[in-house]
């Protein structure tokens, strides 16, 4: 009604309303940031595209001249002879000591910061503390494990012939360094659950451990299965620890009728640490075949365990 | 089936034995005279105060504290048996926060303190030794935003008896459950399914079908309806007013027509608003809900009602 | 320049406001039929009556107009307490101008079906009285309306005593010339007198109504 008002004045006519709402050109600076982000990722890709390949193209002539026998042969000074075994059954009993231990502990550790832990300065710090320990470089936990969890091992009784300086005590300290991650990945796993579901269970009369049980828990589960199992790979690729704690960079015999205890016990090696050895022998096809060669195995232990926690986190979320 | 009506006549008789303490605590507060139980006094139509249905759970004084601030100042009414109390008012006037009073729900929120008596069958619920597990099993509650769990539809019914230690036949209950909150017809061929599969309308109710399987005496409704469509809605108001033959219904409510359509009684809170910026909510008035919408005694609900508030 | 601030529903307010002033005006049209048709009576001017019956129409059409209006306003805006006590209060007042314009027309029929009141200066002067009290009365319901004052429907009822007063010596008067009168006259003076009261009442009832929509209690004598 008021004839002073400026923003609604008439009626506009359908050419004016043309003119502004119809582009005049192509509007470049949305196109050229989308094609700027392309060629980053690109780029990316094409680094990681090219390792591989560079990987496999080297490790090619191994899996070629000794197919399988690679894989199940273990150490030796002879690059004829010489394959992962050793190293693969080190890596993946540390990766089950990582598990049995880690997790559980981690999880654990997640569900009372998040469910039980009142909200007060020690759960902040401790929050935080958690937070600051998952960046923490690895060397420091492989000083750890020397310095505890080595003669841990040898007071619970599996010192065996390397005085605890073996798998056992690896697989310690290797849990040591992924907790804080699998602390962090469940927290935030369980923080994402609704809160409506935690009242919905308390509006019907259940206790906190009821909630947590029956209903915080399932749904947070793909999440910290998630978690936890991708922070096994990083137990998987991990070197700089178990170089602490006296893994064997050289060439050990097990001995071939050796019992579970004397593996747990004896000298051990593992995948990454094999290549790093490998790369340092004199003989040129270590460094140049068999190193590649067992990257290969290492990449592809490791998909099959991201594989794995796909699966697991598939079948576990059942979609209501 | 004979279990479940023992159990019931069980609670009712425990009931009536706390009620009669309850009444005579209510005459001792009645000389004192909250001024809300003195004008239903005078305006009932009959004036017989003896025909209102009794008193089933009596707030006293209850000041509600998160750390510092006060959020709710000074509420005493009383809630009638087998009724259907509405509590309405503007934003942070803390009607939800004194409906979250009722069953403990406020425990959940570390920094709350709750002061004053909630008296449920003239038992304070703050009192001494009480387990507000047990007072959520008897005071059922229904939220905002339908919050099934992520289950089946039969389990989500069966949990809280499960949990409860439920002996009798648990596919009877999850029928009768049903069947109460008007879904069996719509979900007796589907237990199995999510109920996240359901509508939003189905869900509340489904919600409520959970809340009365524990056979509370008290529902507990905050914003029931506020997610759902007209007819959801009036779904659920019809369903209320249906389960008021057997259970005592406070409802938190934004829609004022809500209260207005579905409630015996209203109470009106408001909230003041101190120099630094404190938000305390404070009961204003409480009556009928016929009096209230037509004749209030305050102005303050009146410029609330009619739309004048602010 | 002054800001423009939201005012809650003060859409609303407007509306209601204009529903109380258009009750107003369709009040004051009706009291201007009624003090014409008292006219009419008292000067015997016959040769009017069509014009007064005609004047109704527009009030009848006002009076549906407005009771649309509330009827939409109750169905759309679902007022309550004194909003919800102002429109139904409405829609009553309404009703009680619509009949009194109706009354209004009755009167001046009833007098054209005896073709004129007899030359008696008592019964004139008494219809004269009386019809002025009753457009007094008719008035003092507009009033309210327009002040929205809830005491003139408190002294309503007693005020009108005097209608019925003025009532009564008519009927008296008439009682006593019965037999000049003959049937005819006598019982078409009884219904003016009578009508003259309802219009009157129906001031009252107005003004009464007010009271409720303001105090939400109707006066002890309604």
């Amino acid at each position: 009604m008021s004839t002073s008002s400026t923003l609604n004045p008439r009626r506009a006519t359908s050419e004016e309303v043309a003119k502004t709402i119809k582009r005049g050109g192509a509007n470049w600076k949305p196109i050229a940031f989308q094609a700027l982000l392309l060629i980053l990722l690109s780029v990316s890709l094409l680094i990681l595209i090219v390792l591989l390949a560079d990987i496999l193209v080297s490790a090619w002539p191994t899996f070629r001249d000794r197919g399988l026998s690679f894989i199940t042969d273990g150490l030796s000074l002879n690059p004829e002879t010489a394959g992962v075994w050793t190293a693969i059954v080190g890596s993946v009993i540390i990766a089950v000591v990582v598990a049995v231990l880690a997790f559980p502990v981690g999880i654990g550790a997640a569900i009372y910061l998040e469910e039980y832990a009142p909200n007060n300065s020690i759960t902040r710090f401790v929050d935080t503390t958690v937070r600051n320990l998952a960046g923490v470089p690895s060397i420091v936990y492989g000083l750890l494990g020397l310095a505890l969890f080595v003669p841990l091992v040898n007071i619970i009784g599996f010192g065996g012939a390397t005085s605890g300086k073996n798998v056992v005590a690896a697989g310690i300290t290797m849990a040591a360094l992924v907790l804080p991650i699998v602390i962090i990945t469940s927290a935030e796993a369980i923080r994402a659950v609704p809160n409506a579901i935690r009242e919905a269970g308390y509006g019907v009369g259940a206790t906190k451990w009821e909630v947590v049980k029956n209903h915080v828990m399932p749904v947070a589960l793909p999440g910290v299965l998630t978690g936890t199992v991708l922070t096994l790979a990083r137990a998987f690729g991990e070197t700089a620890p178990l170089l602490v704690i006296g893994v064997a960079t050289g060439f050990f015999a097990p001995a071939g009728d050796a019992s579970f205890y004397d593996t747990l016990t004896g000298p051990y090696t593992a995948l990454p640490v094999v290549v790093f050895s490998w790369t340092r022998q004199t003989q040129a096809e270590f460094a140049e075949t068999l190193a590649p060669a067992a990257i290969v195995v290492l990449l592809v232990v490791l998909f099959i365990l991201n594989g794995l926690a796909i699966w697991m986190r598939n079948r576990s979320d059942r979609k209501w | 089936m004979t279990d479940r009506i023992e159990t019931h006549l069980g609670t009712t008789e425990e009931g009536q034995m706390a009620q009669e303490q309850a009444n005579t605590s209510t005459t001792a507060s009645d000389v004192a005279a909250t001024s809300a139980e003195d004008s239903d006094a005078v305006r009932t139509s009959g004036g017989d105060p003896d025909d209102l249905n009794p008193v089933i759970i009596e707030l006293e004084n209850v000041n509600v504290y998160y750390d510092d601030f006060h959020a709710v100042s000074d509420v005493s009414l009383p809630i009638r048996e087998r009724e259907i109390t509405a509590f309405i008012g503007p934003s942070g006037c803390g009607k939800s926060t004194v409906l979250r009073c009722l069953n403990r729900m406020n425990d959940l929120i570390e920094s709350a303190r709750v002061e004053g008596g909630v008296n449920y069958h003239g038992v304070d619920l703050y009192g001494p030794n009480i387990d507000p597990v047990e007072v959520r099993r008897r005071i059922g509650m229904v939220f905002q935003k339908p919050n099934p769990f992520p289950k089946s539809i039969y389990d989500n019914v069966a949990f809280g008896p499960k949990i409860a230690g439920y002996k009798g036949n648990m596919d009877d209950l999850v029928e009768q459950s049903l069947d109460r909150a008007a879904l069996w017809d719509e979900v007796k061929d589907k237990l199995d399914e999510s109920a996240y599969a359901l509508s939003g309308g189905q869900q509340q109710r489904l919600c409520i079908a959970r809340a009365i399987a524990t056979s509370p005496d008290v529902v507990l409704m905050d914003e029931p309806a506020s997610a759902l469509d007209p007819i959801a809605t009036l779904r659920i108001e019809e369903l209320m007013y249906e389960l008021k033959a057997e259970y005592t219904i406070i409802i938190v409510t934004h829609n004022m027509q809500q209260a207005g359509r579905v409630s015996d009684r209203t109470a009106f809170f408001s909230v003041d608003i101190q120099d630094d910026g404190e938000r305390t909510g404070r009961l204003v008035e409480f009556s009928e809900t016929a009096t209230l919408f037509t004749t209030p005694e305050k102005q303050e609900t009146e410029d609330y009602i009619t739309g004048r508030f602010g | 320049m002054t800001h423009h601030e939201i005012e809650p529903r003060h859409h609303f307010d407007d509306e209601l406001d204009e529903i109380r002033a258009s009750l107003v005006d369709l009040g004051t049209m009706v009291l201007a039929n009624i003090r014409w048709a008292g006219e009419v009576v008292v000067e015997n001017r016959l040769d009017e009556v069509d014009a007064v019956v005609e004047a109704d129409a527009p009030i009848n059409e006002k009076y549906q107009e407005l009771e649309e209006k509330v009827f939409h306003i109750l169905a759309l805006q679902q007022p309550v307490a004194s909003d919800l006590r102002f429109l139904v209060v409405a829609s009553r007042i309404l009703y009680e101008m619509e009949r009194s314009g109706d009354l209004a027309v009755n009167i001046v029929n009833s007098l054209e079906r005896i073709h004129g009141i007899p030359a008696d200066t008592t019964l004139q002067s008494s219809l004269d009285r009386l019809s002025a009290a009753s457009a007094t009365m008719f008035a003092r319901g507009i009033e309210a309306i327009a002040t929205m004052d809830p005491e003139i429907g408190l002294h309503a009822e007693a005020e009108d005593e005097e209608t019925d007063n003025l009532t009564s010596d008519l009927f008296t008067a008439v009682t006593a010339r019965q037999d000049e009168l003959g049937l005819e006259a006598s019982v078409a003076l009884f219904y003016m007198g009578r009508f003259f009261e309802r219009i009157a009442d129906h001031g009252v009832n107005i003004a009464q109504n007010i009271t409720f929509a303001v105090t939400a209690q109707f006066p002890e004598d309604y």
